[in-house]
Order: structure tokens, then C-alpha cells, then sequence
């Protein structure tokens, strides 16, 4: 309880006052509030089924067979009980040694609870411990063994070798076309003045296919490394191609397509005439297609990829709408009003908008035209299959929105149950404080007190957070309280907020940004609380002068 | 120990490890496999897997420089050589390669030296290198393992790679033990203990706790239990796997009659079909019960579906027709395939036959078992395949009794065309341990096993179909119970024994599995051990004769000599 104060505080800062008188005559009663209210069950409780189990072992062997899935719960309870009994057994050692601890009192302090079973448990420790009754035990991944660090050793030398002798390819290439003439015998001429050629004298043999040269099989010299080949083992990269290795950030309408092709295409339409191309031997040919294979796939985005980058940004953006969803439905179903009905329908029709949008973007790659037979064929039709189980699976197998009069019968039903529990916390209160005055005397068990008050001070916490919209639980107070000082008027401050934090909600709503929502909703159940029990106040002081 | 689960976890981890974007696995003929029975395809496509490609065969020349290939291949010269291949031209833009097993390194400086387009991204070994059939039972679909009773080199291989990948997988330093007196069991696990010691960077794991034993590997011999595979089963997996076959997960359809159309070939598989997952270890009787359950609870979903009134009722039916697919999709398999099962029990008088098994397995009385046997091999109601395992039990039964027929028995069978010369080759396979110990013929020493059948005989039989307990399951009582092992099964290499029972056990069983044995481990793991099984092939009767028949070739008649008119398969048949 006193956590939630501090939290409308915080909202709430210029309303300091009444609060801090609250706080501090509130929290000594607090302290024997609740411990024998029938809403807080006691005991070795299944945290999912909720009923008690009264001894640990039971409990552990409940959860592990109908709670089999939650293997973190399983764990966590273990290690709770073996904790707890060490500390009991200390505990027991400590209370044995100075006497009994603690008085006869009604209500059941949870440590007596475990030192009374404590006695069981060492009996049977060793089972609940054993590993080996974990089957399903969470399973670390296998072994396994990098190789990339070797891989890269043997690799690396070899490509810097390559890449060091592709750049000098390209330092040519670029200085061969640095004014290039047009006219072949002067562009003969000038590529010769930029690459040394070998001496032809010295080449009995085309070094590629061995055969000797003569009248029918002519020299021919590559023109950036200047070596020597045949004709029909010449290679002829185009100008254009040489100019976009030269400067890969033109890009050329055809890039695309010369990509996909790669060299084959060269090989077998052979060139009219040298002036467009650049004779080479195969060796650099092989280098520089390398080259400009890797360039043009950094640069290249096809049309199916640029489907496929929408596609998964689609899913991206609705997959957190699709669990917010899931989270309102249920809370609308357990009765909340943090969330309206209309906030579940827009953020459905939001998911529905989007599987239409990945249903027809899908669709236009599935459209995108390809090779009958081939990969990429292959890979449209997965992905579209991919797509549609997504979206059938995911997205239209949420489960359907809830009927608006159900919802209000929930809610109605919910809003009931909170005003019978808070009268019965009400009553026990009281009931509290009356023996809190006969006890007036008996302070011993200060300890008790103290961790039970801090316990249920949570409990009330979260009931609050939960139900807190419906009624106000500091109600409860103002009958046995003496009223602090009044202190509102009507230009409340406290409205101006309340009103900027419903804008504030408007805004998170048409926003879709649902987790905003439902804290500022609580916020403003905060506040609204607030203003109510001081509007109350300022009727009751009106009250009290009015006579 | 869940082998499914580590095969899925390699598996995944290849799969985020490669990041997000378009993916293609390229696997090959034995790692396609392992991927299929870890993973459906529609899973793989939500983890941006779409396309499956064989490195062996590959498709096209076309080139996507924007997929990511994800290469999970064993690590075989040819895969070396093919990959080698593919990254001096690479289709895709990069590469993830993943060996399913360890990798010279003379291979990986290869391949190192091919990748010129600098493509590879990772390079790892992954030890997913057997098939995952149920969470406690791996095989290594080797469908025969000898040769003239001696390992097949080539599947020694792949059973050592297949044990040491599972070791690897759950990060197991073990102690290794085999069957005294089989040759192939301590072969191998002389291989792996090899294997281990080489490779002791990998296999350098933390050492259990407070001295606790180390993990236990076992390797046993089928030899040694030639009965369980040949007897019928009445657990739904092992039944199907009987009857009509589980292959891979897979079991075809295509014979049966009057099966629509998209179930020629189902799929079983206990990661993706729960009612499967949950009757795996049901019998018969239980099994026919849960699906009238399921066709109910199927039906009154239907009905439901039927009310269809307003369009929002058919928005609906739309909506959750996801898992009303589903659901009509297991109903409509498990009850094609129970109803199967259930013609083929009545076609084949199962019932009597597998009483007779039982018997026979199970109990010495010879002159009535021969006298039922006799009836019912000559009658011809019951098929030729259940007259020759009959006759196999009581062959392999009998065979040093005063009395033994089996000749005039072989004679009946070969009368009624069935294939009468395995009979000897199966007296041949069976090993020295199967002759003497399987039928319990009284041996003084065993109190332990005498004390046992005789509170057996006291307690009486609770099914009759189910009184057979396989050899492993004695074994494992052996193993969990810490009783002295060393003289049946002695320790590999010259590590000191440990005398405490093992927390987690491997057993391995050269010749192959049955999933009755997986039932037994099952129920041991349901009692909080740990135990794998695995084989170098999950056998049924029929496979197992035809290992048994591939094992024997050109093995000289020393057993059957006396049925020397047998040994021959008559001419035309196999």
C-alpha cells in the first residue's frame, strides 16, 4: 500500500499534504491488517491451480505432473524450499536454544507453516533434489567446433593476393581509358604506351591452349597484364564493363542482366571489332569478372527482394500488435476497464489490414516473372506458401472479438466481487484494529507483524493495480480516520491533470500504442480516486461547518 | 536427453547463426533426413528457410547472389569435392557451411582454398550426424551392418561417426562397455574409445561433480537377442512399424485399400502430431479407445461448425479453420492407420499367433507348443511370414531339445511355399550368449534371474500378448541397479570402473533396435533415469530377417548341419 502511495505522489506532486498524514497513521494498523483475510490463501499453494498442496514434497510432485510444462516454475519452487529449509533449520537451531518465539495469535504466520513440515522435508530431500527426476529438464545445446578462424587463415593470404593483383588490373583498366582514342590504330598505340607488352619473340606457345603460333595463329597481346594468347583464347571486355569496374557507382541500365550472365555470354558472341572492347588474356578476364560479380551484388536489389524486405517489415511492425491483442482480449475478458471494446476492434481491423497487405504483396511476388523450372520460381512459391501459413496460422487465428454485452456482464460481475471483498476487508480491518487496541499492551511480536504487514501490503498493491479502476480501496479508510485538512478548491489543479491525462490516452489510443494506454489508465484511475476522496473530504468538512 | 530436442537445437542454431533474410539448405542424402525427422517443412519456411536443396544434386546454374546458403552436409570426400566445386563459382551470395560430424583438417584447407569470392561466412562442425526417432531412440538407418558376421567396414565407420556425434551432442565423456563375446560390439567400442582419446579438445568436458560415475555407453549385440525383433507387437508405434512399416517417420499407404487420397504416405512424428506423441507406448486396446475419444471430441466440433447461421458464424469458421484442419487431419490418419491395423490382426489371426510367440518365447513346454505350432503352420489360415517367425522361435527355442523338429516343421512350411532356408541361416546368425542364456535354460549361477521367472510363474501373466521381456530390459535393471557388470559387460581402454550406477546411459545395438526396446527404456525414464537407445537401424521382423540373410552370406552351416536340405533357398525365390 504504501508503494501505491508514493506513485500517486509522484503524478501528483502539489498535493503533498493529506498524503503524508495518511501514510504514517495508516501504516501502524496496516501492519495487522490482512493476515487473516480468506481472499490471501496460506500455504503450499500450486501457483497455477491455487489449490494447497500443505507440504512442499506434495506440492513439487503436483507441479511436476500437471504443471509439466512450466519447468522454470519447477525449478524456482525447488530452489524456494531448499532455501526456506535452510533458513528453517537455522531458524529452528536459534528459536530451540532461547525458547518459544513468537505468541499464540489466530492467524497462521507463514514461517510456523514451514517449520512445522520442515521436519518431513530432510527426510525426503534427496529425491526432490535428484537431478535425475527432471526428465524434462531444460537440455543445453550440443557440442560444437569452429573452424572459421582456420578457414580464414588459409583463405586470407590467397585473397589479399587476388585482390592486390585484381587492383593493379583496375589501375590499368582506369588508365587505359583515361582519353581513350576512338580510331583503333591510335587506341593500339595508346594502350601500348600505358601496359608494357612482352615481347611476342619470347612466345614460341600460346601459354593458354600450347599451341605454336605462325601465319594462321596469329599474337595477340592482353592489354592490361600484356602478355601474350592466341585469338581463340582471347577474352574482350567491353568499354562500358571496364568502366564500371573502373568506377562502380555508375550504374548502368544493364547491369542486372550482364551480372546473371557472367562471362558466358562473352565467350560466345565474340566482338565485331576492337574498337569497344579491350582484348584480355583469360586469366585477368577471370579476375575482373570476380570483381565486378561482387560489386554488382552489393549494389543489386531485385524486385523480389525489395518484396520480400516489405514483406518482412510487415511482420515485424504487427507481431507486437498481434500479442497486444491477445493481452486485451484477455484482459477484457477477466473485467478490466483499463481497455475498451472498441481498442481490441481497431487494433483488429489494424491486423486484418495488414495480412490484406502481406496477402497482396506476396501475391505481386508470387506475380514477378520468372523462369519456369528454375530457383527463383521455386523460392516465389515458398515464400508465398510461407506468407499465406503465416498469416492463416498468426494472424487470422486470433481469437475472435468478444460480444459487447459479455464484456459488461463480466465487468459488472468483476465490479461486484471487488465491493464484497473490499466490505469484508473493511469488516476484517476493523475487526483488526479492535484487537490491534486489545493487544495494545502485548508488542512482542514486533517481527511477525512486520513481515506479514509487508507481505500483504503487496497483496494490496496488486489487487489494487488489478481492480483498482472500480472502486476506491482508500475509502475504506476515511471511517476510522480523523479527516487531515481540506485542501482543494475548485480551480483543482488535479482536474487540469486528470484532463491532460485523458489527452494523453486519446493520443496512445489513435496511436495504437496500447502498453501506454494501460499505464495511463491507471494513472488516471489514480488520480480520479483521488479527486473523488477529496471531493468527500471537502463535503465533510463543508459538512462539519455547515452546523 | 531428449535426441530430438539436440537435433532441433543444432538445427536452429545453424538457422539464427546465418541471420535473417532469404535462406536455402543445402544438405545431402543423409542429412535431408535428419532435418525432416527434427523439423516439418512449414516450420522451416517461418524461419526463412524456402528453399532445400541436395548438394549432389544440384538444380541449375542459376545464380541468387541474394540468398544465404546454409550448407549442413556430412563430411564424406564426395561432399568435400562437390563443395569445392560450388565456391570456386558460387550460386549464392554466402555461405554458412556446417559438417555434421568432425572434419580433417586437410578438408577444411581445401575448401579454404576455393572460397576465392571470399563467400563462406561460418565454418563450423555440428554433431547432428544420427536420425532423431523418438526422444529416446536415435537410429542410423544402416539397414545391414555384417558381413560373414563381422562388421561391413563402411558401416563400422558411420556407427563409430553416429556414436560420437551423439556423445558430442550431449556433451558426454563416457565410459564405454560391450557384450563379453561379441566381436562386433567391442570392435566398436574399441573405435570410439579410439575416437575419443584422439579428439580429446573436444571431448575435454567437465568431470561430474563429487566423483559422480560418468556417463555409461553401452553396446550390446542383436545377436544376442534374436527374439524381440521376430515376435508381434501390440504398442501402437511398434505395430505400425510391423504392419505396415515406419520408414523415416514415414509410413506408406499405397497398398492399403480405400484410403483417400492425401494419405498414401503419413507422416508420424512426435514433435508434430500430439495424438501420436501421446499413444506412442498405448497397446491396442487403449489406442481404439483414446481415438473414439477424439472422433467424439472431432465431431462435436464439426456439429458445431455446422451451425452456421450468419455470416459472422461462417467469419468464424474461417477463423479457427487452422486448427479445425489439423484436428481433422490427425483424426482422419490415426484412424486410417488403427483401422489398418485392426484388419491386419483379424486377416492374420494375430491374436493366436502372438499368444503362440509369447509362449513359446516365454515358456518350456515342448510337446504342446510343437502341436500348436504344427496346427497352425499347417491349416495355412495364418501367412506364410507368421508360419516362418514360428517356426524361427521354435527352432531357435528348441534346438538342443531330445525331441527337436524342426526339420518336419521346415518341411511343413516349405510345403506351403514359405521360405523355409532362413530357418538355418538364422541358427547361424544367433550367437553363442543367445544359445545359452535367452531361453534361461536353468543355470544354477543366475539366481538372480531364477528367483525372477519363478515369482514370474507365481504372479501369473497379466497379458498374454505382453509376457515377452526383451534382454535389454534385464540389462538396464543391471546397470541402474549398480550391480557388478564387468564380467558381461567388461569396460573399454583401462579406466578404473566406477562402482556407482551411471546417472545417464547410451546403449547402442549393433544389428539394430526395435521399439519394443524403446518401450522398455521408456518406462525406465518414466521412473526418472536417463537412457537413449539407439541401433544401427530400428528393426520389424521382416527387416530384421533381411539383415539376418545379408549377415549369413557364405557363412559355413556349423549349427544346422542336420538341416542341410534346407539351406537352399528352392529355385525362384530369394
Amino acid at each position: 500500500m504504501n508503494c501505491k502511495r508514493v506513485s500517486v505522489h509522484a503524478v501528483n506532486d502539489t498535493m503533498a499534504n493529506p498524503f503524508d498524514m495518511h501514510e504514517q497513521e495508516s501504516a501502524p494498523s496496516g501492519a495487522f491488517l490482512l493476515p487473516t483475510d480468506s481472499e490471501i490463501l496460506e500455504g503450499f499453494l500450486c501457483p497455477i491451480c491455487k489449490c494447497d498442496l500443505r507440504t512442499p514434497e506434495r506440492l513439487t510432485v503436483h507441479v511436476e505432473h500437471e504443471h509439466s510444462e512450466e519447468q522454470d516454475l519447477l525449478k524456482s519452487l525447488k530452489e524456494i524450499f531448499s532455501i526456506a529449509r535452510q533458513g528453517i533449520l537455522k531458524g529452528k537451531k536459534r528459536s530451540a536454544a532461547g525458547g518459544p518465539g513468537g505468541p499464540e495469535g489466530t492467524e497462521p504466520s507463514p514461517p510456523r507453516t514451514f517449520g512445522a513440515e520442515s521436519g518431513v522435508a530432510i527426510g525426503s530431500a534427496g529425491t526432490a533434489n535428484n537431478p535425475l527426476l527432471q526428465p524434462g529438464a531444460s537440455q543445453p545445446i550440443g557440442c560444437t567446433c569452429e573452424h572459421m578462424a582456420y578457414f580464414k587463415a588459409v583463405r586470407s593470404p590467397r585473397l589479399e593476393r587476388y585482390a592486390a593483383e585484381t587492383n593493379k588490373l583496375i589501375i590499368r583498366l582506369d588508365k587505359l581509358l583515361d582519353g581513350l582514342p576512338t580510331e583503333p590504330d591510335q587506341k593500339k598505340r595508346h594502350e601500348q604506351s600505358k601496359v608494357p607488352w612482352i615481347d611476342g619473340k619470347l612466345v614460341k606457345l600460346c601459354p593458354t591452349c600450347a599451341k605454336s603460333f605462325g601465319i594462321t595463329r596469329r599474337q595477340h597481346h592482353c592489354r592490361v597484364c600484356g602478355s601474350v594468347m592466341c585469338d581463340s583464347c582471347s577474352r574482350f571486355l567491353t568499354l562500358e564493363e571496364a568502366g564500371r569496374l573502373v568506377n562502380p557507382t555508375v550504374i548502368s541500365p544493364t547491369a542486372a542482366s550482364a551480372a546473371l550472365d557472367g562471362s558466358d555470354t562473352q565467350a560466345a558472341a565474340p566482338p565485331p571489332n576492337e574498337s569497344n572492347h579491350f582484348r584480355v588474356c583469360e586469366h585477368c578476364m577471370r579476375l575482373l569478372m570476380v570483381r565486378m560479380e561482387m560489386q554488382d551484388w552489393k549494389r543489386e536489389r531485385p524486385l523480389l527482394r525489395q518484396y520480400y524486405e516489405a514483406l518482412g517489415r510487415e511482420r515485424v511492425g504487427i507481431e507486437p500488435h498481434i500479442g497486444m491483442y491477445r493481452r486485451i482480449l484477455e484482459s477484457l475478458y477477466e473485467g478490466d476497464v483499463i481497455y475498451r471494446l472498441s481498442d481490441v476492434s481497431t487494433l483488429r481491423e489494424k491486423i486484418g489490414r495488414s495480412a490484406e497487405k502481406m496477402d497482396s504483396v506476396s501475391k505481386s511476388l508470387q506475380a514477378l516473372p520468372t523462369a519456369p523450372g528454375s530457383r527463383e520460381e521455386a523460392l516465389k512459391k515458398a515464400i508465398r506458401l510461407g506468407c499465406i501459413s503465416y498469416i492463416k496460422e498468426q494472424m487470422l487465428s486470433i481469437p475472435p472479438l468478444p460480444v459487447e454485452e459479455e464484456i459488461k456482464r463480466i465487468q459488472a460481475r468483476k465490479r461486484a466481487e471487488t465491493e464484497r471483498r473490499l466490505e469484508r476487508e473493511r469488516r476484517l480491518a476493523l475487526e483488526a484494529f479492535e484487537r490491534l487496541e486489545l493487544q495494545a499492551g502485548e508488542t512482542a511480536d514486533r517481527q511477525t507483524g512486520s513481515s506479514s504487514s509487508s507481505s500483504t501490503a503487496s497483496t494490496a498493491e496488486m489487487t489494487n493495480g488489478r481492480y483498482g479502476a472500480a472502486v476506491s480501496t482508500m475509502d475504506n479508510w476515511s471511517g476510522t480516520q480523523t479527516h487531515g485538512p481540506a485542501g482543494g478548491t475548485t480551480s483543482d489543479p488535479l482536474i487540469d491533470q486528470i484532463n491532460i491525462v485523458k489527452g494523453y490516452i486519446r493520443q496512445a489510443r489513435a496511436a495504437l500504442r496500447f502498453d501506454e494506454v494501460a499505464t495511463l489508465e491507471r494513472n488516471l484511475s489514480e488520480l480520479t480516486q483521488e479527486f473523488y476522496y477529496r471531493q468527500r473530504l471537502d463535503t465533510d468538512t463543508k459538512q462539519s461547518e455547515a452546523p | 536427453m531428449n535426441v530430438i530436442r539436440a537435433i532441433q537445437m543444432y538445427i536452429d542454431k545453424m538457422i539464427t547463426d546465418a541471420g535473417p533474410g532469404m535462406k536455402l539448405l543445402m544438405m545431402d542424402r543423409e542429412t535431408i533426413s535428419i532435418v525432416s525427422m527434427a523439423f516439418a517443412q512449414s516450420e522451416m519456411l517461418q524461419k526463412e528457410v524456402f528453399l532445400f536443396e541436395r548438394l549432389d544434386s544440384v538444380r541449375s546454374n542459376e545464380k541468387l547472389k541474394y540468398l544465404k546458403c546454409i550448407v549442413f552436409v556430412r563430411p564424406t570426400k564426395d561432399n568435400i569435392f562437390m563443395l569445392q566445386q560450388e565456391l570456386q563459382c558460387p550460386k549464392f551470395g554466402s555461405y554458412y557451411i556446417y559438417f555434421s560430424n568432425i572434419i580433417p583438417r586437410t578438408d577444411i584447407k581445401i575448401l579454404a582454398e576455393s572460397d576465392e569470392g571470399e563467400s563462406v561466412q561460418d565454418f563450423k562442425e555440428v554433431y547432428a550426424d544420427y536420425l532423431p526417432v523418438n526422444p529416446n531412440l536415435f537410429s542410423l538407418h544402416i539397414p545391414s551392418c555384417l558381413q560373414a558376421l563381422s562388421w561391413n567396414p563402411e558401416a563400422l565407420e558411420r556407427s563409430t561417426q553416429g556414436l560420437v556425434s551423439v556423445l558430442l551432442s550431449f556433451k558426454f565423456r563416457p565410459a564405454i562397455r560391450y557384450r563379453a563375446g561379441s566381436t562386433a560390439a567391442q570392435t566398436l567400442a574399441k573405435k570410439v574409445h579410439e575416437t575419443i582419446n584422439k579428439e580429446t579438445a573436444l571431448f575435454s568436458f567437465r568431470p561430474p561433480e563429487d566423483g559422480a560415475a560418468p556417463p555409461l555407453l553401452l553396446i550390446l549385440d542383436r545377436r544376442d537377442d534374436p527374439i524381440t525383433p521376430l515376435l508381434n507387437q501390440w504398442t501402437y508405434q511398434a505395430m505400425v512399424h510391423e504392419l505396415l512399416t515406419i520408414n523415416k517417420q514415414r509410413v506408406d499407404l499405397l497398398r492399403v485399400t480405400g484410403v483417400p487420397k492425401d494419405l498414401k504416405e503419413v507422416v508420424l512424428s512426435t514433435e508434430q502430431d500430439e495424438f501420436y506423441a501421446n499413444n506412442l507406448y498405448a497397446n491396442f486396446g487403449e489406442i481404439a479407445t483414446t481415438i473414439k475419444v477424439l472422433m467424439d471430441e472431432f465431431q462435436k466440433k464439426a456439429n458445431d461448425q455446422r451451425k452456421i447461421e450468419s455470416i459472422a458464424d461462417m467469419k468464424n469458421f474461417v477463423e479457427t479453420y487452422p486448427q479445425f484442419r489439423k484436428m481433422s487431419g490427425t483424426v482422419t490418419k490415426h484412424l486410417v492407420l488403427i483401422s489398418e491395423l485392426s484388419v491386419q490382426v483379424g486377416q492374420q489371426q494375430l491374436f493366436e499367433v502372438s499368444e503362440l510367440e509369447q509362449e513359446i518365447a516365454c515358456r518350456a513346454d515342448h510337446s504342446t507348443q510343437l502341436q500348436r505350432v504344427k496346427r497352425l503352420v499347417s491349416e495355412g489360415k495364418i501367412s506364410s511370414a507368421n508360419a516362418l517367425r514360428l517356426v524361427l522361435l521354435y527352432a531357435m527355442r528348441y534346438e538342443r531339445h531330445a525331441n527337436c523338429d524342426t526339420s518336419g516343421l521346415l518341411k511343413m512350411l516349405h510345403d506351403r511355399g514359405g521360405r523355409s532356408h532362413i530357418v538355418p541361416r538364422m541358427l547361424e546368425y544367433i550367437s553363442t550368449v543367445a544359445r545359452q542364456e535367452l531361453f534361461n535354460t536353468v543355470k544354477i549361477t543366475d539366481a538372480v534371474k531364477l528367483t525372477r521367472n519363478l515369482i514370474k510363474e507365481l504372479k501369473g501373466v497379466e497379458n498374454v500378448y505382453a509376457q515377452h521381456e526383451c534382454v535389454l530390459k534385464g540389462t538396464l535393471e543391471e546397470v541402474i541397479k549398480g550391480r557388478p557388470l564387468d564380467a558381461q559387460y567388461p569396460i573399454m581402454g583401462n579406466e578404473v570402473p566406477f562402482r556407482r550406477p551411471p546417472a545417464e546411459v547410451i546403449v547402442f545395438i549393433v544389428g539394430g533396435a526395435t521399439y519394443e526396446e524403446a518401450l522398455a527404456v521408456h518406462r525406465y525414464n518414466q521412473e526418472g533415469h536417463r537412457i537413449v537407445l539407439g541401433g544401427t537401424t530400428i528393426h520389424n521382423s521382416e527387416s530384421f530377417i533381411e539383415e539376418v540373410l545379408a549377415a549369413t552370406v557364405g557363412v559355413p552351416f556349423k549349427h544346422s548341419r542336420s538341416l542341410q536340405q534346407f539351406h537352399h533357398a528352392p529355385a525362384g525365390t530369394a
